[in-house]
């Protein structure tokens, strides 16, 4: 059980490494060394450690975020179409976001403007699911869909009226852009204390997979823990999408990805999800940066590119 | 005349250096305020310098620093010296890393242009920044004047300056009296935008005499619809192209032949860089404009 996990951390590590060395300005390995050791050029530790670590950190975060979102989503609706953004959640921080450019202000406001959005979208979504009193997974959905779709009329009425030259800006944010973290460290904390905190309720998680009745039979308690699964999930993603726009593709396919491998475990998948989220996004980063350079291309972008010949090919074998 | 009061201007400068450099501790100190409101001041001219607009990367050739350019963005097509530079991405999309490796010691921004979030990376990073966004001819003039100051290029970008003020003031003088022509600007087709009074080229169609009949609107680059246009019924339809060159850009309004512009033929096509950039061309595409609109008057 534990080696697969072995075997993607491994895996995040030398993603990691790779997207230090690689870039515009290509670090052999032996330079990459020295400065780890806090020596090397002054411009080699500048590019490593105040451009690269940083951003390459926000993408593992991101990554894992996003994956485990996922992950959660995909349990909790038991609709193996969910993803993290299926419920408004994106298109809440968006508007935040957005609203926060149109208004001129600093990168710090613009990500707290994010994530007020996207916490207001779960509370919205919440409470109009909630309704009176009973909500299933398809009332849920229903909603959170519904509810994507008017903040998606909201962000589109915002680019028809911000001005010419705020444009690029918000497209960028919109299509996810790494670039943007400053710093990786609160989304990595609140993905470590995150997947800390749900690993005692993944055994839960995987009786509540075969549906609410069953597992209330079997003795959990179906409503508290559907919500505490909902919540986290909001948690992960408001934080993925502060740190970096709305990336997406990331959390639909990577824990998908992890099943046709390792099984439906939750226990596995769970961390599973954050290590290999995190290295899908760090190796995306890192071409998205690189393989046209000096353009830049959109991490989103490369995602799909990625990911779905990756996916495709595992579901063949699956067969 | 005119050279005379470039020399009192060139001795101006280099005396206001002698002043400040005697009045600080040692090194001469070059400062100039951009068109965000902060002052540079530079202890050398700078050396490695990189350009983060098109429009930028001409300033500063004009200004006589084309040596000290180390990389542009992309889009920076003129003089053609700057083409074989090498580019650090896109206005909107800056390479950090191809950027830093050129240790630059100077980078030139566009205020509204380049994204925030980048020019605040910039900072982070220790770099010294110069944002310009000229918005009016002696915008233009003066920019030159003050990227000068700082690259330690004074010799030529003064004269360059004065060339370009004097143009201007050459064109302000023999349109003066010109008879007011009703214009429409077309920026872009679709969506429709066009340009009010105060934009660069909102300047250029008022030194020409020309009336935008857009030009009273509160944004910049106003978003409109075609039947405003119908609406104000311009004698003159004005457009940029590549190189001038006539495209489909203004076949829609062929259509409608109640359009006096359309009636009297009076569509026309100008370069696009020289009109679009804040920079020396800007007098020709001026010049162009003026001799357009004169054209079109023939035609009243």
């Amino acid at each position: 059980m534990i080696r697969p996990l072995f075997t993607l951390g491994g895996l995040a590590i030398a993603a990691v490494l790779l997207a230090l060395a690689l870039g515009s300005v290509n670090v052999p390995a032996f330079d990459l060394w020295q400065v780890i050791q806090g020596e090397g050029s002054a411009l080699n530790r500048t590019l490593i450690l105040d451009l690269r670590l940083p951003r390459t950190l926000a993408a593992f975060a991101t990554g894992g975020l996003l994956a485990v979102a996922g992950a959660l989503m995909q349990v909790l609706l038991r609709n193996p179409l969910a993803d993290p953004y299926i419920l408004g959640l994106s298109g809440g921080a968006a508007v935040g976001a957005l609203l926060a450019m149109l208004a001129g202000m600093g990168t710090l406001l613009i990500s707290g403007s994010a994530f007020a959005g996207a916490m207001l979208a779960i509370l919205l979504v919440f409470g109009l699911a909630h309704g009176t009193g009973s909500w299933t997974p398809s009332r849920l959905l229903l909603t959170g869909v519904v509810v994507a779709a008017g903040w998606g009329a909201v962000i589109t009425l915002m680019l028809a009226i911000t001005p010419s030259y705020k444009l690029p800006g918000m497209l960028y944010w919109l299509m996810g852009d790494v670039s943007y973290a400053r710093t990786p460290w609160p989304a990595l904390v609140v993905l470590v204390v995150s997947i800390v905190l749900i690993m005692p309720l993944a055994r839960n998680l995987n009786v509540l997979a075969r549906g609410p009745m069953q597992a209330a039979a079997l003795g959990v308690s179906v409503r508290p823990l559907e919500w505490t699964v909902y919540l986290f999930a909001g948690l992960l993603t408001a934080t993925a999408v502060t740190t970096a726009g709305s990336i997406g593709f990331v959390g639909l396919i990577v824990p998908h990805m992890l099943r046709l491998v390792l099984g439906n475990d939750q226990r596995i998948i769970l961390p599973a999800s954050a290590l290999a989220g995190g290295t899908l996004l760090v190796l995306a980063d890192t071409l998205a940066r690189t393989v046209v350079a000096p353009e830049q291309l959109p991490v989103g972008v490369i995602t799909a590119l990625l990911g779905v010949p990756m996916f495709l090919y595992l579901l063949h074998r699956s067969r | 005349m005119s050279s005379h009061r470039l020399k009192f201007r060139i001795a101006l400068g280099l005396l206001i250096l002698i002043v400040v450099q005697s009045l600080s501790a040692g090194e001469i100190q070059r400062c100039a305020v951009d068109d965000a409101g902060q002052e540079l001041c530079v202890a050398a001219p700078a050396q490695r310098i990189v350009t983060l607009s098109p429009g930028a990367t001409e300033l500063m050739f004009a200004a006589g620093a084309g040596d000290q350019v180390v990389a542009v963005v992309a889009y920076s097509d003129y003089p053609p010296a700057a083409l074989k530079l090498p580019s650090v991405g896109n206005h909107t999309r800056i390479d950090m890393e191809a950027l830093l490796a050129l240790k630059p010691d100077l980078v030139i921004t566009w205020v509204t242009g380049n994204l925030p979030a980048q020019i605040e990376l910039l900072h982070e990073l220790g770099l010294s920044t110069f944002a310009i966004e000229p918005r009016t001819f002696e915008g233009v003039s003066g920019v030159i004047e003050r990227l000068a100051i700082l690259a330690g290029t004074e010799q030529e970008g003064f004269v360059e300056a004065e060339r370009f003020r004097v143009g201007i003031a050459t064109l302000l003088e023999r349109y003066r009296n010109a008879e007011p022509i009703s214009v429409f600007y077309q920026v872009w087709e679709q969506p429709l935008m066009t340009i009010n009074n105060e934009h660069l080229i909102g300047k250029v169609l008022q030194l020409c005499g020309g009336v935008n009949v857009f030009g009273d609107m509160p944004r910049l680059i106003p978003r409109i619809s075609a039947e405003v246009v119908l609406q104000a019924d311009p004698h003159v339809i004005l457009t940029a192209s590549v190189d001038g060159a006539s495209d489909d850009q203004l076949d829609r309004w062929k259509s409608y032949s109640t359009l006096r512009a359309v009636a009297r033929n009076n569509l026309f096509f100008v370069p696009a860089s020289p009109i679009s950039r804040p920079t020396p061309r800007l007098l020709e595409a001026t010049r162009l404009v003026c001799e357009t609109l004169d054209i079109a008057r023939e035609r009243f």
